[in-house]
């Protein structure tokens, strides 16, 4: 049944439906406007949950793969004499597909976006143009994952720039200006690393010579389709590896070692800027604490993972030769980042900052996951994106209804929740312990699978990074603690109607991400199976 | 029928009272606590049942491994449960024991507004705890370790307002982990060098024992899961979690932090103990450090005035011996650890709920503001004083088999090890003594209107009190039974008059002295702190370790915070401004077309993607040649 319906394509621009219904009701009617998003976002996530569950797990590659030819141009052949090919076109291609990895990805942003949907009744202000910005976002976010074409993903990855600038800074808190215009400088900066390197990619691999009648002229196209690039770069043989001078090839750029090494380093610092990596972090710092909450359990929970889903995808799978080269480098930065993130987590005095470094100390674990390049590691490393999406998302959104409450998260302005809110706070201690790797929980399947990975490869460094998890454990409790245990304020125990428990809008996305969490942490192979040969499949040249 | 098959009901019964009490214990206020009861009740009676069919001839090791955890490349981590004569009887002590708190509790946190998360909470531990007995390997076994872990966590934090409740449980949740890094990273290294990735505890043995693991990955492994045991059984040098661990509800003191979750650590070593048995630095290594926990904590037991914190300290040190014994490594000294435990579980689950039946009747903890209350608490007192003469191992009680079993192995293997413990027995009669006189004998110190506790309360005591007795007789010279039963062969001859008169000694030579300086004089103020000032208040202050470990490990590592979070703003986050402001500077004009339009958005757009078909067409002007 599924093979006959263009699931993908449906997912993707599955937010539309909740863009029409926005856009027709009127923008005071605010309730109505909430309802339609929050149905959108569920529409998406039953696709999103009917698509993975459809996901063939014992087949390699790409499944559900949609493709349609979108423009073509035809190239000028100035230096007729250069090589074989008569007719020269750039083809750029609508094309979708998913295997594991970024099915489970565009499962995890469609779960996300429609639980942040249900955190943004908190949102005051022009409701109507939030929840068209955050449509906007999620159309964007399903497309980074599910691109197949190197030009089609990095459209949809700056069509989240966009509405996320806006989003932190029209609904942000009162330095919301500045954080989003230092998150646009970042982001941009990351984008335009990452276009010159798909260029590149694009220039030197991206052909392909289809001729079907060897009596026509031969014909060479290029385009950002990523199978092919695969296929070029894998094979040899292939005119991208070898000098055309030797061969007399019809592709007048061949890929050099130094080339690849190249575009390797770029596309790492393009999504090392999005994933956070040390030093290129502290954009993400203001985001966490200006952008509004629900806006935040998007940013932490997707838009960080897509730094790390570029780098897998693009990276270790085009180039498994430059990841092993870059794996030493990449592990210490990750080590640096776990103990750099985890030490200055330790010391702050609010509490979103304290999340904020401890995603950059989490997203280390991912890059270890990287480092390690074999089968376990990378399982280590998807799995954490997905446990920190689902942790992130739920703290965030603990965050959001407390400072709707409280109107800070300030360690010392809070204290003894857990005696007005005592389902928010036993909540917001299972999200700490999920995020300190309490077994049982998603956080620890993860973060054993990504050192166990790295142990077989870089022991050292593997036994450096998991000191972090003692200072894992000494922050988030700190934080916590914190925020839930000891007295209320006295500012707090005159008015006690300000601090009521959770409402039921409130308390279902709580219920879920913790579901999910649970149930990754109990039965990980739901994940693992599915992530098997996407993951394998990258390091098969390398013979991990 | 066969129980062992069935076994995995046994932590399925709490696991039902806790998910029921957590989704549905504001409902049901009343009955809420005998549902917790009677989960306790049938799987104890289920462990019984399982303990039984295990006592018969030919029995065999039960393994059920039919969940697949995980699947990573070739090899798969299964999960289930084994069941051995040695898991066998720890799931019949955290069983009972887990019983008798559960009805001790019903007394003792009657008046108390959470009673039924607190009964959760138990119910979660006692999962917990019995699915770590239970697990199969080592990963299942970590998973279970860490969740009696926040379960501990939760519970001595149970009562959450108080400052230092919070601050004991967050002690307890960090020092633990500590440790278990350790581990952590000890599981690492046995999946990699282990035939075939397999952390089975089966698999274990054999690779020890048939030299498919390299004499240094044992030595390594063995210690690092050492560091992890030492964590959690509140060994010297992460000793410090345990005492502070006493702010949680006295009943929880008696089930985790004395009778099951400290004891893992023990058990964690007899588990993997085919590892140690292959490394002798591995086991020097545990018999230092238990010796010296010890005696060590024997010594500060001496002079802490908190019943609670002398039974805590006095759990450090019992422990203490157990690894020692586990250190000596033979099949007799793991027997006789193993012994120890198991005698060790009932006397000071006896003790504690016995304080904790104190506390509640005077609401109070300090021994020097009590005094006389013998004689308002009989069936307190007696059963504490039955659990006194077993922890300081005086015949016929059950501590003193356990002990001698110990003691002998000592004696006959390690004789300085012998000496350091028969010290500690001393030290241990005599704060036992001190504690007891100055609690139950003489005048009252303050003003205070002790009653006896309410049945409930009274009933576990009585139980306990039986097992304190009658628990040593299964294994005692001329009666190998226990031993017998536990390795499946006999564990050879372990009785030794010398040694039996030498513990003797030290226990009633113990007691005695507590009585002539605590029990025999009126108590004005405390002799020993009166006389030898210094050497009291370096074991009052617990050796400074505390301060230590605040000076040299806490403050350091905040400090180091602090200078990078000054560095992340002034350095890291300055030369990016730097470099956006020579970016903004030229980029002007630029920023000007950035007026929030969408329009001017799309024309950037558009001129992005003509830059990219410029790019891609123009780049054949460049590279010709």
């Amino acid at each position: 049944m599924l093979d006959n319906i263009p699931i993908l394509t449906l997912l993707t621009f599955s937010p539309l439906l909740g863009i029409i219904a926005v856009l027709l009701i009127p923008k005071e009617m605010g309730h109505w406007l909430k309802t339609a998003a929050i149905v959108s976002t569920l529409v998406s996530l039953v696709l999103a949950g009917w698509m993975f569950i459809g996901l063939d797990h014992d087949l390699e590659g790409m499944q559900y793969e949609e493709k349609a030819t979108w423009i073509e141009i035809a190239l000028n052949q100035e230096a007729p004499n250069l090589n074989a090919a008569e007719k020269l076109i750039y083809q750029f291609n609508y094309s979708l597909g998913a295997d594991g990895l970024s099915g489970a990805l565009a499962f995890l942003t469609a779960l996300i976006s429609s639980m942040a949907a249900f955190a943004s009744v908190h949102i005051k202000k022009r409701w109507k143009t939030f929840y068209l910005w955050f449509l906007i976002l999620q159309i964007g976010m399903f497309g980074v994952f599910l691109s197949r074409d190197l030009f089609l993903f990095f459209l949809f990855f700056e069509a989240t720039l966009i509405p996320m600038f806006f989003l932190i800074g029209i609904w942000g808190f009162s330095d919301r200006e500045k954080a989003a215009n230092k998150f646009l400088i970042y982001n941009g900066i990351g984008s335009a690393i990452m276009l010159i390197a798909f260029l590149m990619l694009i220039n030197t691999a991206g052909f392909s010579t289809p001729q079907e009648d060897p009596t026509q002229p031969l014909q060479l196209i290029y385009s950002g389709d990523v199978g092919t690039i695969y296929q070029n770069l894998q094979d040899p043989g292939s005119y991208a590896n070898v000098h055309h001078d030797r061969v007399g090839t019809a592709n007048p750029f061949y890929m050099g070692l130094a080339m690849k090494e190249w575009i390797f380093l770029m596309l790492l610092i393009a999504f090392g800027i999005k994933l956070p990596i040390f030093p290129f972090h502290t954009w993400m710092l203001k985001v966490h604490i200006e952008a509004p909450p629900s806006v935040v359990m998007i940013h932490s929970g997707i838009l960080l993972k897509m730094g790390a889903y570029g780098l897998l995808r693009f990276g270790v799978e085009l180039l498994p030769e430059q990841a092993q080269t870059f794996a030493l480098l990449i592990g210490i930065v990750g080590v640096v980042n776990i103990l750099y993130g985890a030490v200055l987590a330790l010391v702050q005095k609010e509490f979103r900052l304290i999340l904020a470094y401890s995603s950059i100390s989490h997203m280390g674990i991912v890059l270890l996951g990287i480092a390690a390049l074999n089968v376990t590691g990378l399982q280590g490393a998807a799995f954490q994106l997905v446990s920190h999406g689902l942790i992130s998302a739920l703290l965030f959104l603990i965050v959001g209804s407390i400072i709707e409450r409280t109107n800070t998260t300030e360690l010392n302005r809070l204290g003894g929740l857990a005696k007005a809110m005592p389902f928010m706070s036993g909540m917001l201690l299972v999200g700490g312990l999920a995020s300190l790797g309490l077994p049982g929980m998603s956080g620890f399947v993860s973060e054993f699978l990504a050192f166990l990975g790295l142990f077989e490869t870089m022991p050292v460094l593997a036994i450096v990074g998991a000191l972090g998890i003692i200072i894992t454990a000494v922050y988030v409790l700190r934080g916590v603690l914190a925020i839930t245990y000891g007295q209320l304020p006295e500012k707090f125990q005159e008015d006690g109607t300000v601090l009521r428990d959770a409402r039921l809008t409130e308390a279902i996305p709580m219920i879920v991400l913790t579901a999910f969490i649970v149930l990754l942490g109990i039965y990980p192979s739901v994940l693992s199976e599915p992530l098997h040969h996407a993951l394998s499949s990258m390091l098969a040249r390398i013979g991990g | 029928m066969e129980f062992t098959h069935y076994a995995w009901l046994i932590p399925v019964f709490p696991l039902l009272a806790f998910l029921v009490l957590t989704a549905l214990g504001r409902q049901m206020k009343g009955i809420a606590t005998g549902f917790s009861i009677l989960a306790a009740a049938a799987a104890f009676i289920m462990a019984v049942l399982v303990f039984t069919e295990r006592l018969g001839e030919n029995v065999v090791d039960y393994t059920w491994d039919g969940f697949k955890w995980i699947g990573i490349g070739d090899f798969a981590i299964q999960m289930g449960y084994e069941v051995n004569n040695l898991n066998t009887l720890m799931l019949v002590i955290v069983t009972l024991v887990s019983l008798l708190v559960n009805v001790y509790s019903l007394g003792y946190m009657k008046d108390d507004e959470r009673i039924n998360t607190f009964f959760a909470y138990v119910s979660l531990f006692t999962f917990s705890m019995l699915g770590l007995v239970l697990s199969i390997n080592l990963v299942q076994f970590f998973i279970f370790w860490e969740l009696v872990g926040v379960c501990s966590f939760l519970l001595v934090g149970f009562w959450y307002t108080k400052p230092a409740a919070r601050a004991a449980a967050k002690k307890a949740f960090i020092v633990t982990r500590i440790g278990d890094v350790g581990l952590f990273i000890g599981m690492l290294l046995l999946f990699w060098n282990m035939p075939g990735n397999s952390l089975e505890f089966s698999a274990i043995h054999n690779a020890a024992h048939t030299g498919a693991l390299s004499a240094n990955v044992i030595t390594a492994a063995a210690i690092l899961v050492f560091i992890g045991a030492v964590g959690k059984s509140g060994q010297f040098p992460l000793h410090t979690w345990l005492p502070d661990a006493m702010e949680g509800p006295t009943p929880i003191s008696a089930l985790i932090h004395a009778a099951t979750m400290v004891a893992a650590g023990v058990y964690l070593v007899a588990r993997t103990f085919p590892l140690f048995e292959e490394s002798q630095a591995a086991l020097t290594t545990v018999a230092i450090v238990g010796g010296f926990t010890a005696i060590f904590a024997a010594t500060i037991a001496l002079a802490q005035n908190d019943i609670k914190r002398i039974l805590a300290y006095s759990t450090v040190s019992q422990l203490g011996y157990m690894m020692l014994a586990m250190g000596i490594g033979t099949m007799s000294s793991y027997t006789a650890g193993m012994f120890h435990l198991y005698t060790h579980a009932f006397f000071k689950a006896l003790l504690f709920l016995g304080a904790g039946s104190v506390i509640h009747a005077v609401n109070e903890q300090d021994i020097r503001k009590m005094g006389g209350l013998g004689s308002k608490m009989k069936i307190t007192m007696i059963t504490f004083a039955i659990g006194t003469l077993a922890l300081s191992g005086i015949v016929p009680f059950a501590g003193f088999w356990s002990k001698d079993a110990i003691l002998t192995e000592a004696y006959h293997n390690v004789p300085v090890l012998f000496w350091v413990a028969l010290v500690a027995a001393f030290f241990t009669a005599l704060y036992m003594a001190r504690l007891f006189f100055l609690v139950f004998t003489g005048k009252p110190r303050s003003d205070m209107h002790p009653h006896e506790s309410p049945a409930v309360m009274t009933l576990p005591l009585l139980v306990l009190a039986v097992l304190a007795i009658i628990a040593g007789f299964v294994y005692f010279p001329g009666n190998a039974w226990f031993g017998e039963w536990l390795l499946g062969e006999s564990p050879g001859e372990h009785a030794d008059m010398t040694v039996m008169i030498l513990s003797t000694v030290a226990g009633v030579g113990g007691l005695l002295i507590g009585w002539l300086l605590y029990g025999r004089r009126t108590f004005t103020e405390d002799w020993v702190e009166a006389r030898a000032l210094p050497a009291y208040q370096l074991l009052n202050r617990k050796y400074y370790i505390d301060e230590l470990y605040d000076n040299g490990v806490v403050k350091p590592l905040r400090g180091i915070g602090y200078l990078l979070d000054w560095f992340d703003r002034y350095i890291v986050d300055g030369a990016v401004k730097v470099l956006s402001g020579v970016m903004t500077g030229t980029g002007r004009i630029g920023l000007r077309m950035q007026n929030g339009q969408l329009q001017a958005y799309g024309l950037i757009g558009v001129v992005g993607l003509l830059i990219l078909i410029v790019a891609v067409v123009g780049r054949r002007y460049f590279h010709v040649g």
